[in-house]
């Protein structure tokens, strides 16, 4: 009998499934953070491989040797491509001379000039580890600069895990922790003024990403004149306007996302793909705020190492030579059209949301997202790797050929969720 | 809301509510109460209210007031709970002529609950015991979880949290609990429902008895199949904070 393409050899993922369960014995909750099976991006858990063996360029390959297109990216910082020969050169050259040494590298210097010179408004750039390690050390530069307390943010905005980004009654965390957090939905500057007008003079700080990418509902872009009316009123009350790039940062602007949505902030913080997946994370920032990030006392064991400079060096440069945004853009939108007339060819509702080169799509056709999480498993069974509630990252390594071969195995899986829930498809 | 006052609703909403599978599943609780009509009503002040019904052989635990042959006060949730630990008696105020069935078939009856509800490793090598402490440790644990939710203060953050909608909790071909999310509210309810918005399922029995008396990580569980999870998941993200106080409540 000749085997049809549903029934042909799909992924299997033994040795991951092995190795996990050495993991768990050894590693509370196997896989800490967000890359495990157990943070439910991954559904069903046996149809998505546990660990990686390799990557280059789009693709990396799991332990059980199958191979994926990667549209997670590392959750982002595969900015370039996976190994890029550029920053890997770089990088590769300056760990020769030394990396973590007794004073900082000479690259420390020229990263910070490069980033000056990139990002728009920035005068200054200070270097660390993590996203979160940026945004936590933005707030106190916040609290240093106004000498207030009250932070202001959007609901089910992301800044990372520290205490302060997290919510009463989860796990570690005491109110005490969150008790200076002011809430406000996105898109809505009236709500702003109400709570400049409910805490006269106690906000330190505004902190938001540049537009709304949460997990689990559709991403917003800023309503027109949002971010001007923002940046005013923060303008007008003293209040530090940070913005959080660390996952949108250099996939829509190198000048910075607040440069693509026309605004200034006056702190913003990156990360993922400063240095193409070398560890290093920055706050930029303007004059006015120079002596308040001096004064902070925010530092860490590996914050000098020379390797992730030199990497973010070259890093900034290819993707300035290569015009990466636009580029990420394009194939971003080449690859979301072409899922959603495949998805509306099997009477799937897909709905795509976000910048093309960090979209966020699920499956319309019932509140649940099963059979969002139906056709993301069927596609990581084919070696197209989408998890199944998150915003998804295109590198500038994406070629046509991948594209191709993701909408062809997007085809297969509508029309296997199609065939699974006749009832619920148009 | 004080400690003991959600303590005295998980008493009677979760622990008390399971005499109905106990004469369901147990032989001799079934012949106790085989030829009773009975009810029994339990008023806390500043608490709960509750009337639990021994009729055609079933029990029921209905929340309020209601018609009774016996009714009982309890001077506060603290009492009510000491009388739940057997270290406090209940006041009763209607059915002095009936007392024989509180103090003789009801306590045999909690007797029997007690029986399931703590198991030791020469009682779950019976097969039967081992799912009915299953079940019953099932019902307790996800029946408390609501009582919690809409009470305990660090709970009421998570409960805000959850959208609206129904959480089927289910083991594979056994039994299923709804929580239901709806007005701000939680509410558990036995059995499935037609259109859950999210699933959290266990693959057997064995992996539901292993992960709800404590002897295997949900981390391990969801990674190997023994637990999943699928549909809207902030739902199950955000009880999963109120699930961790049930076992604080009820250790």
């Amino acid at each position: 009998m000749i085997e049809t393409k549903e029934e042909a050899k799909l992924n299997t993922y033994e040795n991951s499934q092995e190795l996990f369960k050495r993991a768990v014995k050894v590693i509370p909750t196997g896989i800490p953070g967000h890359l495990g099976p157990v943070q439910s991006q991954f559904i069903p858990t046996s149809d998505f491989p546990f660990y990686a063996e390799r990557a280059e360029g789009s693709y990396f390959w799991d332990l059980d040797g199958n191979k994926f297109i990667d549209y997670m990216c590392a959750y982002g910082p595969n900015v370039l491509g996976y190994n890029n020969p550029v920053v890997d050169k770089a990088a590769f050259d300056q760990f020769k001379k030394g990396n973590c040494m007794a004073l900082p590298g000479k690259v420390q210097v020229e990263f910070a000039e490069l980033l000056v010179d990139t990002i728009e408004g920035a005068d200054w750039a200070m270097f660390m580890k993590n996203g979160g390690d940026a945004t936590s050390f933005a707030l106190m530069i916040a609290r240093a600069a106004t000498g207030r307390k009250k932070l202001v943010r959007i609901k089910g905005g992301y800044h990372g895990v520290a205490p302060w980004t997290q919510v009463d009654g989860h796990a570690g965390v005491v109110s005490e922790d969150i008790s200076n957090n002011l809430f406000m939905e996105w898109n809505d500057a009236e709500a702003f003024e109400r709570l400049i007008s409910d805490y006269p003079g106690q906000i330190a700080g505004l902190i938001a990403t540049p537009y709304d990418h949460r997990i689990f509902t559709d991403n917003a872009l800023p309503k027109p004149g949002y971010w001007q009316k923002i940046r005013q009123l923060c303008t007008d009350n003293g209040i530090v306007l940070i913005i959080d790039d660390v996952r949108c940062g250099f996939r829509l602007d190198m000048g910075g996302s607040a440069k693509y949505f026309g605004f200034e902030p006056d702190l913003a913080c990156y990360c993922k793909a400063l240095a193409n997946g070398y560890n290093i994370s920055s706050v930029v920032g303007k004059d006015s705020l120079r002596d308040a990030a001096s004064k902070v006392f925010y530092t860490g064991s590996y914050w000098s190492s020379a390797v992730p400079m030199a990497a973010g060096i070259a890093c900034i440069n290819e993707l300035k030579r290569i015009d990466g945004p636009r580029l990420m853009i394009e194939k971003g939108e080449k690859l979301t059209a072409g899922l959603k007339k495949t998805a509306e060819a099997n009477g799937i509702d897909l709905v795509i949301s976000g910048v093309p080169s960090m979209f966020y799509m699920r499956i319309a056709n019932d509140n649940s997202l099963m059979m969002h999480q139906e056709f993301c498993a069927e596609c990581a069974k084919r070696g197209v790797f989408f998890v199944s509630h998150h915003n998804h990252f295109i590198n500038c390594s994406l070629s046509d050929e991948d594209i191709a071969k993701t909408l062809e195995v997007a085809e297969e899986a509508f029309r296997i969720v199609k065939k699974n829930n006749p009832d619920k498809c148009n | 809301m004080s400690r003991e006052t959600v303590m005295s609703y998980i008493n009677v909403f979760a622990v008390l509510k399971n005499m109905e599978e106990l004469v369901r599943v147990d032989a001799a609780s079934k012949e106790l109460i085989k030829d009773k009509d009975m009810s029994i009503q339990f008023t806390v002040n500043k608490g709960p209210k509750a009337v639990l019904t021994f009729r055609n052989g079933e029990a029921q635990l209905t929340r309020g007031g209601g018609k009774a042959g016996i009714k009982l006060y309890f001077f506060s949730p603290d009492h009510f709970n000491k009388m739940m630990d057997g270290k406090a008696n209940p006041v009763p105020y209607k059915g002095l002529t009936k007392i024989s069935f509180l103090t003789g078939t009801f306590m045999k009856l909690a007797e029997r609950l007690e029986y399931y509800l703590r198991p030791d490793e020469d009682k779950l090598r019976d097969s039967a015991y081992f799912k009915a402490n299953t079940e019953m440790t099932a019902y307790a644990a996800f029946f408390a979880l609501s009582e919690i939710g809409n009470r305990d203060e660090k709970a009421l953050h998570s409960t805000a949290a959850i959208p609206d909608g129904k959480i089927l909790v289910k083991v594979e071909n056994g039994p299923a609990v709804t929580v239901i999310k709806e007005n701000g509210i939680l509410r558990t309810e036995k059995g499935e429902p037609e259109s859950p918005r999210c699933i959290l399922s266990f693959s057997s029995l064995e992996s539901a008895h292993l992960v709800l008396n404590g002897k295997l990580d949900t981390y391990t569980a969801l990674a190997t199949g023994q637990m999943a999870m699928r549909g809207f998941i902030p739902m199950i993200e955000n009880m999963n904070p109120i699930l961790d106080q049930v076992a604080e409540y009820l250790q």
